[in-house]
Order: C-alpha cells, then sequence, then structure tokens
C-alpha cells in the first residue's frame, strides 16, 4: 500500500522538483556547450596534459628509484615500483584538483550573469520554469562539460595499476573528492554568477573566492598554529582545512601509502594525531611524567607498547609495531578519545561533506537572487542598486 | 466581454521614486489595448509587474483570473512577454531557441515540432529555420521574439515597445502579424510612444504618465470625453481671395476653434465637434456652395490627443473624471 502511494507520490514531486526546466535548459545549454568540434578539443587537449603530465612524473620518480638501488637503497624493485605508482596517482589528482578548481568556477561564473547581459533572463523567468531549475540545470549542464573531462582522464590514471601501490579504492576515493570538488566550486561560480550583473566581475570574485578558501584560510591555519605553540593551548581547528580539496587529497593519499609516510604526517600534523613529533615525555608537574590526550587525539600504536588502552583507536597498519622506541612515555589519565579519531577515511570525508553542504547553500542563495520577485535584494557597496526599468517618475 | 486583463491601484516604489503610482486597467478579450506615454511614464515597469518579473509594492493585477501577485506560475502559463529590450543567445539556431522555450512551458515532443513549424509560418522566418538566431536582423529577431511568446498559445500578450528599433517595412509586418494574432482570439497589450502605430491598431488605449493613468477607453470616447479638438484638412477648388473667403467661412462655424492656410494650400481646422458634428460642417460647407476636394480629419489624433492630456500643468486636477482614484501622489 505504502509502496503504491510512493509509486504515485513520486511523478507529481518530480515535477515540483523542477525536472522539466532542468531538461529544457540542460538541453539548451549542451547543446551550445557541445556544438562542433569545441568539446571534442577540449577533451583532447586536457588528456594529452594529464598523461603528459603523468608520463613526466613517472619518469622522474622511475630516475631517483634507479638512483636509489645503485647507490644502495635496500629496497626491492616492487617496493621502489609500488612508490612510483603512488607517486603518479597523488600527482594526478593534485594537478587534476588544481585543474578543476579552475575550470569549474569558470566555467559556471558566466552562467546567470551572461543572460543578464545579453538580456535573456527576462524571457525565462517569465516562463513556467522556476529559479531552481534555471540554476540547477545552467549548474549541472556547465558542471556535465567538467565531468566528461574528469571521466576521460580515468582511463590515464588507471595506468598507476601497471606500477601498483595504489588500491582500486584508493583511485575511487580520490575520483569522489574531483567530483565533490567540481560540485562545490561550480556552485560557488554559480552563486557569484547570480549575485554580480557582469560575467567579468562574477569570475573576478569567484576565483577570489577559491583562492581564500584554498590558501586564504589555510594561511590562517599555519599563522594560528605558528603563534599558539604550546602543548596544552588548543589546536587551530582543521576545519579551515575542509575547503581546501588538496588537503583532502593529502589524506586520500595518506590512505594509499599505508598510514606511514609524508602526506600522512601532514594530515596528522593537521588534524593533531599523535605522531613522533607530538609526543613530549616527562613534563613536570604532569601525574606519572605522562601525557594528558585531549580528547579527539589519537595514540598510534608504536606509543602504547603494551597497548594499556584498549579503547584507544589503533590506525591499521603501523608498520614498525612495538619497535618504537619512545624511551619512558607513559600515556595515562585519558580524558576521552574519539574512536573515529585515527581512522583511515577520517579526514576527507568530513571534507567532502563540507564541500557539498557549501555547494547545496551557493545553489540556494542562487537560487533566491534568480528569483524576480525576490523579496531581499542585497546592497553591496560600489554596486549600484539596479533599477529595471531605470526610469524615475520625477 | 469579459475583462481579461485588470489592475487596481497598482504602485511601484523604487527608493524614494515612485515609477507606478497607482494604475487601474481593465482590457476586454480580443482588444488591442495600446498604453501610450512618454519615456519614464512607467509603461514598462507596469508590463512587469503585470509580466510576474515585478511585484507590486501596492495594488494587484490579474490576468486571465491568475493573480499576479498570488499565483504568478498560473499567470505565466496564460502570458506571452516580449520586453523592450531583449537578447538572443548565441549559438543557438532558430528552431533550437523555439524548441527551448517549448520545452520551458512542458509541451510534449510531438507538439513541440508542429508548434515549431506552424510559428515559423506564421512569422514568415520557416526558411530562417536552421539559421543561427545572432546572424538574424532586426526585425526578424523580434519577430522570432514574438514567436517565442506564442509557444504555449497564450490568451494574452504582453508586447514592451515591439516596433521600437524596427524599419518601416518591419513596422508594418509586425503590425499585420498582430492584426492576424488579434483574428486569432488574443488580447494583445501593446506600449509604445511612437503614437500613430498604435493609432492604427489599437482599439483601446490607455494614457499614462508619471506613474498614472490619464485616461483611458476607446480613442474616440477619450477624445470626446476630454473635448479635445481634431484637426480637419480641407481642400477647396479655390485661390488666393477665394480661399481666404472659404477660410473665414470655416472660421465663422460653430466649433471651429482655429483656422490657417497651409502652404499647399490645404485648411486647417481646429475643431472641437464630435463626428456628427464633423459631418454637420461638411454639409453646410456643401450647401454654402464651397467647392470641396478633400475633407478629412488629420491622421495624428492620437498625437494631438495625447499632448492635450499630458502637456497640462496639473492633470490630475483637470483629468479628474478619468484620473484614477489613487491618493498616492508622486
Amino acid at each position: 500500500m505504502t509502496a503504491a502511494t510512493g509509486r504515485r507520490r513520486l511523478p507529481r514531486l518530480l515535477p515540483r522538483l523542477a525536472m522539466p526546466g532542468i531538461t529544457a535548459i540542460g538541453v539548451k545549454e549542451l547543446r551550445g556547450r557541445m556544438r562542433g568540434k569545441r568539446a571534442f578539443i577540449s577533451v583532447t587537449v586536457y588528456v594529452i596534459l594529464v598523461a603528459g603530465f603523468a608520463w613526466m612524473v613517472g619518469r622522474i620518480l622511475e630516475e631517483n628509484a634507479q638512483n636509489q638501488m645503485m647507490f644502495g637503497g635496500g629496497f626491492n624493485a616492487s617496493v621502489q615500483s609500488a612508490g612510483i605508482g603512488r607517486g603518479i596517482f597523488i600527482a594526478l589528482m593534485f594537478l587534476q584538483t588544481l585543474m578543476i578548481l579552475v575550470l569549474a568556477p569558470a566555467s559556471t561564473a558566466g552562467t546567470i550573469s551572461s543572460e543578464r547581459e545579453k538580456q535573456t533572463l527576462d524571457l525565462l523567468a517569465v516562463t513556467p520554469i522556476s529559479s531552481v531549475a534555471i540554476v540547477v540545470g545552467k549548474l549541472l549542464s556547465a558542471l556535465t562539460w567538467v565531468f566528461v573531462l574528469i571521466l576521460a582522464s580515468i582511463p590515464v590514471t588507471a595506468l598507476v595499476f601497471v606500477y601498483g601501490g595504489v588500491a582500486p579504492d584508493d583511485v575511487i576515493r580520490g575520483y569522489v573528492m574531483l567530483f565533490v570538488t567540481a560540485i562545490a566550486f561550480g556552485a560557488l561560480g554559480t552563486f557569484f554568477s547570480s549575485l554580480l550583473r557582469r560575467s567579468g566581475a562574477a569570475t573576478g570574485m569567484t576565483f577570489v573566492a577559491v583562492l581564500i578558501s584554498t590558501v586564504g584560510l589555510s594561511f590562517i591555519w599555519v599563522f594560528m598554529n605558528v603563534t599558539s605553540q604550546s602543548v596544552f593551548a588548543r589546536r587551530p581547528p582543521e576545519a579551515l582545512f575542509y575547503l581546501n580539496p588538496f588537503v583532502a587529497q593529502a589524506d586520500v593519499a595518506c590512505g594509499a601509502e599505508a598510514s606511514q609516510g609524508s602526506w600522512c604526517q601532514i594530515i596528522d600534523t593537521i588534524t593533531g594525531t599523535f605522531t613522533d613529533f607530538g609526543v613530549q615525555p616527562g613534563f613536570d608537574g604532569q601525574p606519572g611524567g605522562g601525557v594528558i590526550i585531549e580528547k579527539g587525539i589519537a595514540v598510534p600504536e608504536r606509543f602504547v607498547p603494551d597497548a594499556p588502552l584498549p579503547d584507544v583507536q589503533i590506525r591499521g597498519d603501523v608498520g614498525f609495531g612495538g619497535n618504537a622506541n619512545v624511551g619512558g612515555v607513559v600515556v595515562n589519565d585519558v580524558l576521552a578519545v574519539d574512536p573515529l579519531a585515527a581512522g583511515r577515511d577520517r579526514y576527507w570525508p568530513r571534507s567532502a561533506l563540507t564541500l557539498m553542504l557549501l555547494a547545496v547553500g551557493f545553489t540556494a542563495a542562487a537560487v533566491q537572487l534568480v528569483t524576480p520577485t525576490r523579496r531581499w535584494r542585497p546592497r553591496l557597496p560600489g554596486i549600484p542598486r539596479r533599477r529595471r526599468t531605470g526610469r524615475s517618475a520625477e | 466581454m469579459t475583462s481579461i486583463v485588470w489592475a487596481d491601484g497598482l504602485v511601484k516604489r523604487y527608493d524614494r521614486t515612485l515609477a507606478v503610482a497607482g494604475v487601474d486597467l481593465d482590457v476586454a478579450e480580443g482588444e488591442i489595448f495600446g498604453l501610450v506615454g512618454p519615456n519614464g511614464a512607467g509603461k514598462t515597469t507596469t508590463l512587469r509587474i503585470l509580466a510576474t518579473l515585478l511585484e507590486p509594492t501596492a495594488g494587484d493585477a490579474e490576468i486571465a483570473g491568475w493573480s499576479v501577485r498570488r499565483n504568478p506560475n498560473d499567470v505565466r502559463r496564460v502570458l506571452g512577454f516580449m520586453p523592450d529590450v531583449f537578447g538572443v543567445y548565441d549559438d543557438m539556431r532558430v528552431w533550437e531557441y523555439l524548441d527551448f522555450f517549448a520545452r520551458c512551458y512542458g509541451l510534449p515532443a510531438a507538439t513541440r515540432k508542429r508548434v515549431i513549424g506552424d510559428l515559423l509560418e506564421l512569422v514568415d522566418l520557416a526558411d530562417k529555420r536552421n539559421s543561427y538566431v545572432q546572424g538574424l536582423s532586426r526585425g526578424m529577431q523580434q519577430r522570432l521574439c514574438l514567436a517565442h511568446a506564442l509557444v504555449h498559445d497564450p490568451k494574452v500578450l504582453l508586447l514592451d515597445e515591439p516596433a521600437s528599433g524596427l524599419d518601416p517595412r518591419a513596422r508594418v509586418e509586425l503590425r499585420e502579424l498582430l492584426r492576424e494574432l488579434r483574428t486569432m482570439g488574443k488580447t494583445i497589450v501593446i506600449s509604445s510612444h511612437i503614437l500613430p502605430e498604435l493609432e492604427e491598431l489599437c482599439t483601446s488605449v490607455a494614457i499614462v504618465d508619471r506613474g498614472r493613468v490619464l485616461a483611458s477607453g476607446r480613442i474616440a470616447d477619450i477624445e470626446q470625453r476630454l473635448r479635445v479638438g481634431a484637426v480637419l484638412r480641407v481642400r477647396v477648388l479655390a485661390e488666393g481671395e477665394a480661399l481666404e473667403t472659404a477660410r473665414d467661412w470655416f472660421a465663422g462655424q460653430p466649433d471651429v476653434a482655429a483656422s490657417a492656410i497651409l502652404p499647399d494650400g490645404t485648411i486647417e481646422l481646429g475643431f472641437r465637434g464630435d463626428e456628427a458634428g464633423t459631418a454637420g460642417l461638411l454639409r453646410a460647407a456643401v450647401a454654402a456652395d464651397i467647392a470641396i476636394a478633400s475633407f478629412a480629419r488629420a491622421a495624428s489624433d492620437l498625437e494631438e490627443l495625447f499632448l492635450q492630456v499630458t502637456g497640462q500643468d496639473d492633470p490630475a486636477a483637470s483629468m479628474a473624471p478619468v484620473a484614477p482614484g489613487s491618493e498616492v501622489a508622486a
């Protein structure tokens, strides 16, 4: 009974969700974007760039590996090969993140403002399609193009399996993050496009916002971290990095390198996970000379040789086992331990979720700005308030 | 006839300026209704409120029984709108342009194809079907825009300055097109400041200035109500003295306010009477043995009317019987 009702309600719900409008906008936009050779050429250029970059990174890493082997690196060939595979994978994810950070906002920042510039938005606004359909339709069709580029790069990325060192689920994580990046920063572009009248201004503002959310917020974290250097001081919130897709990709890379390597160290520093660097044995005045572990801090196994704390989440693949010599560190007075603290998929899903929430927020704001009879109109300094008629009754 | 477009005390205020200061409209089904007024009179704002693109500060309007405030989506389904300035998408063919708007109105695929064909025939763009929209001439774009407003077979068409920027030939074509639409049963509300154009086309007009309707109704009715004179041009088969005698005879007739001999020998009369009075004047002139070659009202009635209505210092006071009763003064 309920299933039947649900099935009957669905078609009625879909028009309300503006499906026909989204289709109409999507068909129109894609006709324009995919016409002629343009789409074909851009995909080809993109794939050639990505492949060329991957090849060069591969060559560099191979040279390094050969030198190491020659001068007594001590590792066998399969370990070296895995290192090369990981290196290429990480380089590809970073390169594509960078390209998406440019392409996604660039392809959406003109969508609404160009309709305003060309004075075609009114023609759209008097049709029954909703503002939701206009904004979502335009966002999706602009993103479709970026998605095509991302998908086209999968075969290139798949070449890392030749070297090994990267599991298929690592690749999936990396690509999920790429798609999330495209959606979030595409929505950002759409927002500025509906806020500002001129496409140029919208594009400029979008890139300023991209810089703030990536470089700017990360710099604030670094600043806070440096100015509050003390074991007991509050650590700057890791959330400052949630908008930075590079850090999320670093976490994916950390997962690929089995939680012990340079990428993991970066993530551990950001998230406050207990690492070798964080151990400060024998504080005076602390009971037992130990370290107070704050909530949210995970203790890798190597610091707890006798495993006295069964509820501490131990990171899975700690290679050194109990061999790590940490002297007389006794971990006691554990206040609370976040069970997810040291989990492998801890950081990047949070980043992805934040970016998706941001995308939803910006899209909703854009919808509000596109609605012709909206009640509130933002007033920004330097942006003259638009009078549609431009006429006065004197 | 029932009224299909109806507005009651529409007010639109932008900060301190009052763009529309209480506009009342009542347009019967099947009419071609002209909104006449100088630039800045509030015509565009009024039309944009009717088209649900602006929310009125006060008052309400109804299109085919739907309120623009409460049921904007229903209004959009019965309404076709052509703004005064509009752009076209680059990179789009003529048929794709219409197909896009047909999709926006949710027309099924089979209907879309037929409607696009019909509309392109109607606006005479059938041979441009596969051309790019931005490559069309201004007049063609205007016709295409009109076609786009017709894809959903609306009851009411709102056209804001449809003839602006068109050459005379394109204007004539547009006028023919609008006449054809009227025979198809559409109600058309059209705004313009080019008066002769409206005069030939419209069944009724509203004269708008400074956000108010100064007069509305059939042109002849307004004329009479305002007691504004018509201009009569009389050609008499006479020259010199005889012509002046004829002029003097006309000047002596009742309701003739002014008389003059134009350089081409035509006598121009300012005449206050109605149409019956005009007929009486002609009869009297024939009886007085004046050889009349032609006798006609000048074509620019509406222009005269408009100047007289809007040219007064205090239109609201002198036009009291026809001005809206709104208290919201600019």
